[in-house]
């Protein structure tokens, strides 16, 4: 019952930071900077370990597609398979998952020892809403750098597959057919449902672990607490969005 | 690091994303936004096939377009709509139809050049169509037509190979080359020495046409001629029914060659040559008659028609050189 | 305080001072009971001197009238409005400095100085150096500028966040121990700045303190709490003789090498 209770009063109170949040919009452009510093943490410095973890995800995938569909013949479809995954599903997801994992962590921990150390109290009696200058900067960042993380991590996803399709043996499938296949079974629909996607879990995420850092209580061990918590949730939350998403855009 | 720089890489960043978001969209959908520009033309079908939205329109095979949408009219018809460079012109006469790139689905509507005098299309007007079959109806014509060609494959074999109860042609003839091979040898030697013995002028013929003095020996030994006469005229005969069996085909030329009776004959009929030339060799004279009676020349002629006939005959029954060789060094 | 001559431009009152009134308040962690009723008001522009033992509720006090802790039972009232709403805080500009500092450990020593009149919009870029250099000044820090909070010590810090406050031009202050971690003479100093500011400024000050000599020498009216109530309420002079043995023991403790008070518990 406890935990009921608990559950329903994160997810009004993650809406309710949403709406504050949202009320100070037009405070964004004379927080410019603070969202400068936001894009920068959240989009370029995860751009790495998207890069790679993308590539990897895109060979892995072009491996085994080729292992299977060798069986039947139909190895030469490795591009669409590779392609289609990586955009609907596996670039937003995998982006997801790492922003959850680097910078959900990170908002979390800031935030939460912020409140532990009477910084958020400091700013709200400074009359300086802490959904303001702390969340606001953060999911306006999330919302721009997001997509630019995703159709990065489909495109490297997508090489990826491409050179391993090219010089694995038992695949051997020159890029021009792997991109020949993949454009004639994708469209552009296809790659900006994942750019919805990757930015429906980013913007979730970061208010998230805005709202479960902000709500942190006690000490500094409940910061490491909040910082366990928010990644989970996130994780959850990704998965569970996936299939809503997923079901809405098709 | 400074703020500016820390904005310019934001920036830079962002402008990296708007660029890949750009090129994906431009190689995914052939790049319709800043190109959305010429005129449109309905396109109705019965059926679009694997057409799809992106799709090229190509006249003559060039690029001159591409397919903006697609959609169902009515019950009966379904519509491609397309979005033609302004810069082309297309003939009111002019006929689109679903062409097929890719045995895995690309297609695009061509469109042929129409007559040049026709006016040109405008926008939104309906262009003609004509159907093309698709693969699946390539396809089923293909299998029947491959259902025809077994059929008329295995009849052949049959003939060729028999049905397993009686033999075929070519095993027929496998058989009887293989079975009389020993006795082919045997006989071939025999020629050989017959020949041979001609050439040198051994023998009666052999005289017979290298001596002119016998001549007159021929001509004097009259019955002894008739003998002779007759004795050549067994040869014929017995060459004509090696001929007949021949004609008659069915492995023939085996028995022809190899058959026992036949060698028999062959042998005999060799045998009474020499005695003939040993009796013209005796009797002086006698050739002049033999020469003077045409009716052995005749004979002989004759022979060598039915003979040439035979080969002929042969020759059709097709290329087998086995016999043809045979019977070449026969004749 | 020095700094400026004018109010803050962006307030909506006119009246440059304000009074609080705390009305029955009574405040429960859980079932433990740290204020229990209590009840008193401090006039505009009067300097209000809070003493009392440790975990005796000061803390938690200063908390309900800047509103970030709700009554459990009955409310504060800061110009009339209640301290609880958000809204309050738009009209009524407070500052607290809080007992631990509360520096924004991201920021600099400056940009913890700057952040309330650049959010506020109170002056231009140049303007608020001047008032942020000014501060620093007064409070000896200007060579901390650009340092981080982490890098400074505990006085420092607390100096930092009194400075923060300054700058903030607040019309109700409050300080948790200002002078707790301070020098005898920086002690003074801050005495010296909060007295000013009641006189240039008429602003409403709240003190918790231990130091009594600062309650003794600036204070209007001094008030001692006591296990969560308010045992004692009156001017300064009057303390000098308290009637009731508790607060005389407490400000006047006797330091009995003969009788120590540990040994006392134990028996
Ligand atoms: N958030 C909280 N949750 C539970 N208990 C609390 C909380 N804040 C304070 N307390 C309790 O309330 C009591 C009063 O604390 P407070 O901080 O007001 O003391 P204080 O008078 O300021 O003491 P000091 O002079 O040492 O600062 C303490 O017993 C403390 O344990
Ligand atoms: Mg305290």
């Amino acid at each position: 019952m406890n935990q009921i209770t608990a559950i329903l009063e994160g997810i009004g109170s993650t809406i309710q930071l949403l709406f504050r949040a949202a009320s100070y919009t037009p405070s964004l452009w004379r927080q410019r900077a603070r969202f400068i510093d936001q894009c920068y943490q959240i989009g370029y410095t995860t751009l790495p370990i998207v890069a790679i973890l993308s590539f990897f995800i895109g060979s892995v995938l072009a491996l085994q597609a080729g292992y299977s569909m060798s069986n039947f013949g139909a190895k030469q479809f490795i591009g669409s398979l590779v392609g289609l995954s990586m955009a609907r599903e596996l670039g937003p997801v995998m982006a997801a998952i790492l922003l959850a994992g680097r910078v959900g962590s990170a908002i979390a921990a800031e935030l939460a020892s912020m409140k532990v150390y009477q910084e958020v109290d400091a700013l709200v009696t400074m009359n300086i809403p802490p959904a303001k200058i702390l969340v606001l900067p953060r999911l306006a960042a999330v919302l721009v750098m997001m997509p630019v993380l995703a159709i990065i991590a489909d495109l490297v996803g997508w090489f990826g597959g491409a050179i391993i399709s090219k010089y694995t043996q038992s695949i051997a499938i020159e890029p021009e057919a792997y991109f020949s296949v993949l454009r004639r079974f994708m469209v552009f629909k296809d790659v900006l449902n994942g750019l919805i996607k990757a930015e429906v879990f980013g913007f979730a995420i970061v208010l998230v672990c805005c709202n479960i850092g902000l709500n942190t209580r006690g000490g500094p061990r409940e910061i490491g607490a909040s910082v366990t918590k928010a990644v989970v949730v996130s994780l959850i939350l990704i998965l569970v969005l996936d299939y809503f998403v997923t079901k809405a855009l098709m | 690091m400074n703020n500016a720089q820390q904005t310019a890489r934001v920036g830079l960043f962002f402008l990296l994303g708007l660029a890949l978001t750009w090129v994906t969209f431009e190689t995914l959908s052939d790049g319709k936004v800043f190109k959305d520009r010429g005129y449109i033309l309905i396109a109705g079908f019965e059926s679009l096939k694997e057409l799809k939205q992106g799709d090229e329109v190509r006249m003559a095979g060039v690029k001159i377009g591409s397919v903006e949408q697609t959609r169902l009219a009515g019950s009966r018809r379904a519509e491609a709509v397309l979005r033609i460079d302004p810069k082309v012109e297309i003939r009111s006469d002019a006929t689109a139809s679903i062409v097929m790139a890719g045995l895995i689905g690309t297609n695009y509507i061509g469109i042929d050049l129409g007559t040049p005098t026709a006016a040109a299309l405008k926008d939104g007007s309906e262009i003609r169509t004509k159907v093309t079959p698709d693969i699946n109806a390539i396809m089923s014509e293909l299998g029947n037509l491959g259902q025809k060609l077994e059929g008329a494959l295995n009849s052949i074999t049959g003939a060729v190979n028999g049905d397993g109860k009686t033999p075929g042609l070519f095993q027929k003839i496998d058989k009887v080359v293989s079975d009389n091979s020993e006795k082919l040898t045997v006989t071939m030697t025999n020629l050989q020495d017959v020949t041979a013995k001609l050439n040198k002028g051994e023998g009666t013929l052999g005289r017979l046409i290298n001596d002119p003095k016998l001549h007159d020996e021929l001509v004097a030994t009259v019955t002894e001629i008739k003998t002779a006469a007759t004795d050549a005229r067994t040869f014929v005969t017995n060459a004509q029914a090696i001929i007949d069996q021949v004609k008659s085909g069915k492995g023939a030329l085996g028995a022809l060659v190899f058959d026992e009776k036949t060698g028999t004959d062959i042998k005999n009929t060799v045998a009474n040559l020499r005695a003939v030339s040993d009796k013209i060799s005796r009797g002086e004279g006698t050739f002049g008659k033999l020469l003077n009676d045409d009716t052995i020349y005749r004979d002989a002629q004759t022979l060598m028609k039915k003979a040439n006939t035979a080969i002929d005959g042969l020759g059709d029954s097709g290329p087998i050189t086995a016999l043809g060789v045979v019977a070449n060094s026969l004749f | 305080m020095a700094c400026s001559p004018t109010r803050n431009p962006f307030s909506h009152t006119e009246s440059p001072a304000v009074g609080v009134s705390i009305e029955h308040l009574s405040k429960k962690f859980g079932s433990m009971q740290v204020l229990k009723d209590i009840s008193f008001s401090v006039d505009p522009g009067e300097i209000f001197v809070l003493m009392g033992p440790s975990g005796s509720g000061k803390s938690v006090l200063l908390k309900h009238i800047v509103g970030l802790e709700q009554p459990t039972a009955g409310r504060v009232l800061v110009d009339g409005r209640d301290a609880s709403l958000e809204d309050t805080r738009e009209h009524v500009h407070m500052a607290l400095v809080f007992q631990a500092g509360a520096l924004f450990n991201s920021l600099s020593v400056y940009d913890n100085l700057a952040l309330y009149p650049r959010e506020h919009q109170v002056a231009d870029e140049a303007g608020i150096r001047e008032k942020v250099m000014r501060a620093l000044q007064i409070l000896s820090l200007e060579n901390a500028a650009q340092k981080s909070p982490s890098e400074l010590s505990g006085g420092m810090k607390k100096r930092v966040a009194i400075a923060r406050a300054l700058v903030m031009e607040p019309q109700l202050m409050l300080y948790d121990e200002p002078t707790s971690e301070l020098d005898p003479v920086m002690s003074a100093t801050i005495s010296e700045i909060i007295a000013t500011l009641k006189d240039e400024y008429h602003v409403t000050t709240i003190v918790v303190s231990h130091d009594r000599e600062l309650a003794l020498g600036i204070a209007d009216r001094v008030g001692i709490l006591m296990g969560g109530e308010l045992v004692s309420l009156g001017t300064p002079a009057e303390l000098k003789t308290p009637k009731d043995p508790r607060v005389a023991e407490f400000l006047y403790p006797k330091i009995d090498l003969k009788n120590p008070r540990f040994k006392k518990l134990e028996t």
